[in-house]
């Protein structure tokens, strides 16, 4: 795919455009607000990476900006500003997502591939399915090979955030964002715990794990190889 | 606003204050005035009967006893209604001449009831009894203005009473509605500073009135506290600015050089930074912005089903009780951080076999969120000092930790005007943070 990287500093912006390079996208980046603001109206991007704090133009005003020309690309703002307030703001300014420094390289590269294959908010699908387990968002059912399985609320949340995301990362921070709407890092196991609770009801039974876990990363979720 | 709120108002309480005082002061005049004219009308009243009585005794000097008699006779007649009254009896008890009916009185000054002399009227007879050449003689009168005197007056007082007490109290209130308007601008404006807006300020007039003097005083208090919050804000943007970028960067290279253990180190240092500037930033922050209606017990029970299987890992039991909707002002991702710091609290310094119980009740006007542990709890010395930033118990910190998990609890409490107590459970540490139920 391809991204946008508006990002003042150098040494943060070469190294997220190398990984992103190496992972296969096509990354331009670009240092100052107005230049950002100017080829993500004229260019087509998959995403924009957009810090908050920019000379030029700030990150809000450029998404605001960008938001009142009606260009609906996904973007996720990083940013030095981790407070309360600044995630909601950068949330209502019209951001997608939002990560904050330091952050680690499969982090903001899960977030990434999970705005980019987001689907159209018309396009709701009823019936979530990976390999063999099948997931009715209606009538909140999971079921594995014709099996029913009973999940508890927060349970078939979280199966549902990871069957939206099917065959990418979900690292441990968007889980607990997305399923509790924790925003911040427990110090216990809670997403360790839980997840070996969904293994033992989707995966355990059956003789194919679908539920992966990608060391230093997250977990993946994907039909069998 | 209720009567019960306005008997509270200084300035009500002043312009009633005033009312009574004038009042009374109008009692006190009304009466002193009765009391002279009473006097002044008594006085005239004696002066009349001695007039009288001067007249029928220079009869007697210079004439007969007969003279006396047609004088008194004369006299009688022109009083037909017996306002004056009057008696002549010869030395040897005979009535020569008299309109009331042949009575003793003593002699001198006297005043009589109206039945004595048998005259048909509610008013005393002042009596003059006195004696002319041998002969007897009582002269009386009765003054119905001296006792129409009190009645005139009460009516006057009355209505004196009630003008006074109109005027009083209406300009007393309009006094204190504009006193009171004035004051309650102030408590406007510091209600809306105390919940986070410091741009509020008070109008001045250009009257230069003590009130004005006291906006004054503390639009300048508030103008310094804004730039103040401003600067400290400014600061802990710039901090995490200056900070997080380098610590970025040095993340990437240590990301680079695949160093797990330094990883980990790195962003231990990340999350410490992190905590200390969000308590920072909640202990300077402007609450009331982000605040919304919500159930605090379902809060509490959403975070405490979150970790229930993380206890039943733990080998520890977590129950929660909090069932009734207990609706408070406040933010949600605040306090859901605050019960998992205190839940993971009790989960990672108890022993395993602990029972963590968490409720939520109302308690008269307070909602009272409860986390209590069967754990080693906190010795008393202790319990204020675990509530600072960076305070641990384990003196060597070799555990893991960065003691500041009941610090920022301390600091989510102060936003949302709770008071959080650690107590003795005996055994193990109870904490209690009491909010104040939302008005309806």
């Amino acid at each position: 795919m391809r991204l946008l990287l508006i990002e003042d500093d150098s040494a943060v912006s070469a190294y997220v455009a190398r990984g992103l390079t190496e992972a296969g996208h096509i990354c331009d980046v670009l240092h100052d607000g107005t230049d950002g603001l100017f080829h993500a109206t004229r260019e087509s991007y998959d995403v924009l990476v957009v810090d908050r704090m920019l000379p030029g133009l700030d990150g809000l005003s450029l998404v605001r900006a960008l938001r009142a020309a009606g260009v609906r690309v996904p973007v996720l703002f990083l940013t030095a500003l981790g407070g309360i307030d600044d995630r909601v703001t950068g949330l209502e300014a019209g951001g997608d997502d939002y990560l904050t420094k330091p952050f680690a390289f499969a982090e903001l590269m899960a977030r990434v591939n999970a705005l980019a294959r987001r689907p159209p908010v018309q396009d709701i699908q009823t019936t979530l399915r990976v390999a063999d387990l099948e997931l009715d968002m209606l009538t909140r059912q999971a079921r594995r090979a014709g099996q029913n399985i009973d999940l508890l609320p927060k349970e078939f949340t979280l199966l549902e955030v990871l069957m939206r995301n099917a065959g990418r990362i979900v690292t441990r921070t968007m889980l607990l964002e997305r399923v509790w709407d924790f925003h911040f890092d427990p110090k216990t196991s809670v997403v360790e715990t839980h997840i070996s609770r969904l293994r033992a009801k989707i995966d355990k039974p059956f003789d194919v794990a679908l539920l992966q876990t990608v060391k230093n990363a997250g977990y993946m979720l994907h039909a069998p190889r | 606003m209720r009567p019960a709120d306005l008997m509270r108002r200084t300035s009500f309480r002043l312009a009633l204050g005033v009312t009574l005082f004038v009042v009374s002061a109008l009692v006190l005049a009304s009466a002193l005035s009765y009391n002279l004219l009473r006097q002044q009308l008594l006085t005239r009243q004696d002066a009349r009967i001695i007039e009288i009585y001067t007249a029928l005794q220079q009869t007697s000097l210079t004439g007969e006893v007969q003279d006396l008699v047609e004088a008194i006779a004369t006299r009688i007649t022109a009083s037909p209604d017996r306002s004056t009254v009057f008696l002549l009896r010869a030395p040897d008890g005979q009535v020569l001449a008299a309109n009331i009916p042949d009575v003793w009185v003593k002699p001198g000054w006297s005043t009589v009831d109206a039945t004595v002399v048998d005259v048909p009227t509610d008013y005393p007879f002042r009596m003059f009894a006195g004696s002319l050449a041998g002969y007897s003689v009582i002269v009386g009168l009765t003054d119905a203005d001296l006792d129409d005197l009190a009645e005139i007056s009460l009516t006057a007082f009355g209505w004196s009473a009630l003008a006074v007490m109109v005027i009083a109290i209406g300009a007393g209130a309009l006094i204190a509605s504009q006193v009171q308007s004035r004051i309650s601008e102030v408590e406007a404006t510091l209600h809306s500073v105390a919940h986070g807006d410091l741009t509020a300020r008070l109008a001045v007039s250009r009257q230069g009135n003590d009130l004005d003097l006291i906006a004054t005083a503390i639009n300048s208090a508030l103008a310094r506290l804004g730039s103040v919050v401003d600067a400290m804000r400014q600061v802990s943007a710039d901090i995490a600015h200056d900070l997080r970028t380098p610590l970025n960067r040095l993340r990437i290279h240590i990301e680079a050089a695949d160093q797990p253990a330094a990883l980990a180190e790195i962003d231990s240092i990340g999350q410490t930074f992190s905590a200390l500037l969000r308590i920072a930033q909640i202990e300077s922050g402007t609450p009331a912005e982000t605040f919304t209606r919500l159930d605090v017990a379902a809060v509490l029970a959403s975070v405490a089903d979150v970790y229930a299987e993380v206890a039943t890992d733990a080998d520890m039991i977590l129950t929660c009780h909090a069932d009734a909707a207990l609706w408070i002002m406040g933010d949600k991702g605040l306090l859901t951080q605050a019960f998992a710091n205190l839940i993971e609290n009790a989960l990672r310094h108890c022993p395993p076999g602990t029972v963590i119980t968490c409720e939520a009740a109302a308690f008269g006007d307070h909602a009272t969120a409860t986390i209590r542990d069967n754990g080693h709890g906190i010795p008393e010395a202790e319990r204020d000092k675990v509530l600072r930033r960076l305070y641990r118990l384990e003196k060597s910190r070799t555990t893991e930790g960065s003691g500041l998990g009941l610090a920022l609890v301390k600091a989510v409490s102060d936003a949302h005007g709770a008071v959080l107590v650690l107590d003795d459970a005996d055994p193990g540490l109870i904490v209690r943070l009491s909010f104040p139920l939302a008005t309806a």
